[in-house]
């Protein structure tokens, strides 16, 4: 059995780090399905999905790290015209962040909860906000 | 006081735009892949990149494809969903046989601020005596008008129109009409330069960005295309912050402004205050 859900929210800054599991476990919690497999797929480009630990000194160092690796002000070929949106591409930084952070993450459903590790958070990782975005949540297994 | 004096409404959710009227905007500002925007994206947006107020400039294109991007009536109802974020701007094709009417209202009906005019896509001469009833009207009721100029990227635009040098007699027979070369005339920087050193009634906004990135773009513009003290010692007051959103992103457009080598207080009146004197008429300065 296949249980297809979405999350839907605006985010709030250009970059953070929004929490997503307590969405998440209510939307297991009522899923038909008991045991199985659960996926969580970002359906944008620059954004990521990420697991750690709930701190917000952690979460400073994963922004700041991003910051670090792949700055505002580098030269980058994605800042042009783009013809096919009609717009500017001025967001380098946010694909680039993506790319390293990841798209989705997987864990198991076992007897109608969610296995979470006891410092793991599912975090949607906002990289060119604040946006409308959607995060697709995939329940598989056996009722 | 940091106002956004260049925002396109035709896609706000909240305006209860229909689907024909959201293809219609997609079609007719070429944004392909934007779609529907919500207010409490707005919102969020502007605290992040701490901009308090937002002119909505809306487009009348009856005449010429049978639309609008963003009608007055819409602008007036954003306007009264949250009057403490956005500032109104009318718009009329000009064209139109009932366009003094139209406007009229918009601004003693609707209370709207201003005007939004786009020669390329609405297809006339800014210099043309046709449109001195427009400006006369806009002078009566104390109102300025903010026009496209320079390029267009959108689709069925001639730059011909919108040329800044089209401008000039506009600002020579009407010095009590003040208007605003949207978009910096680019690529015609300096033209633009030229007309608010003589004309003072000129004033332009920093929504321009077709290579590079905004940093990179205002570096050239500022820069190179145009002597690096030319606002700093001779234009400041005419200056004004707008960001095209949603075609620009305000927050990359403000931050790169932030970031220009310019006395605080050029920056205070490229951010909000010039935006405030061109509503209302602010004094003459020497």
């Amino acid at each position: 059995m296949i249980d297809k859900n979405e999350i839907t929210l605006v985010t709030n800054k250009y970059n953070e780090l929004l929490p997503l599991g307590d969405r998440i476990k209510k939307l297991v919690e009522g899923s038909p399905i008991k045991n199985g497999i659960l996926y969580v797929i970002t359906k944008h480009t620059t954004t990521g999905i990420t697991v750690n630990e709930r701190l917000e000194c952690l979460e400073d160092d994963i922004l700041s790290y991003f910051e670090k690796e792949i700055p505002e002000n580098g030269f980058y070929y994605h800042a042009r015209f783009l013809d096919s949106y009609g717009a500017m591409a001025g967001n380098p930084t946010g694909h680039l962040k993506a790319m390293l952070c990841g798209s989705h993450c997987i864990f198991p459903v076992t007897d109608g909860e969610l296995s979470l590790g006891s410092a793991q958070e599912i975090y949607l990782a906002e990289f060119d906000g604040p946006q409308e975005r959607t995060v697709s949540i995939t329940i598989m297994g056996e009722e | 006081m940091v106002i956004d004096t260049h925002v396109h409404p035709g896609f706000l959710e909240e305006l209860e735009i229909s689907d024909e009227q959201l293809k219609y905007a997609q079609n007719m500002m070429g944004l392909h892949k934007t779609h529907r925007i919500r207010l409490e994206h707005w919102e969020k947006a502007c605290r992040c990149a701490e901009i308090d107020k937002l002119f909505l400039l809306p487009l009348d294109l009856t005449t010429t494809t049978g639309g609008y991007l963003g009608t007055n009536e819409q602008v007036a109802e954003a306007v009264a969903i949250n009057p403490q974020r956005f500032i109104g701007f009318a718009s009329v094709d000009p064209a139109r046989e009932d366009a003094l009417e139209v406007l009229k209202k918009a601004f003693v009906e609707l209370k709207l601020c201003g005007l939004k005019l786009h020669p390329s896509k609405q297809k006339f001469y800014p210099d043309d005596t046709k449109m001195d009833k427009i400006y006369e009207l806009c002078i009566e009721y104390n109102k300025p008008i903010i026009f496209h100029s320079g390029v267009s990227m959108e689709p069925d635009t001639l730059t011909k129109y919108a040329h800044p040098l089209r401008f000039e007699e506009v600002a020579a027979r009407f010095p009590k009409l003040r208007f605003c070369l949207a978009h910096f005339g680019w690529p015609w920087v300096r033209e633009v330069c030229m007309l608010m050193l003589k004309y003072r009634n000129v004033y332009t906004d920093t929504a321009f960005l077709y290579f590079d990135n905004p940093k990179e773009f205002y570096a050239q513009s500022f820069g190179v295309d145009i002597g690096p003290y030319w606002i700093e010692r001779s234009l400041r007051h005419q200056v004004m912050f707008g960001s095209d959103e949603p075609r620009l992103e305000q927050i990359r457009m403000i931050k790169a402004i932030r970031e220009m080598n310019l006395r605080e207080s050029t920056k205070e009146m490229i951010l909000g205050g010039n935006a405030l004197d061109f509503l209302k008429g602010g004094r003459e300065h020497d």
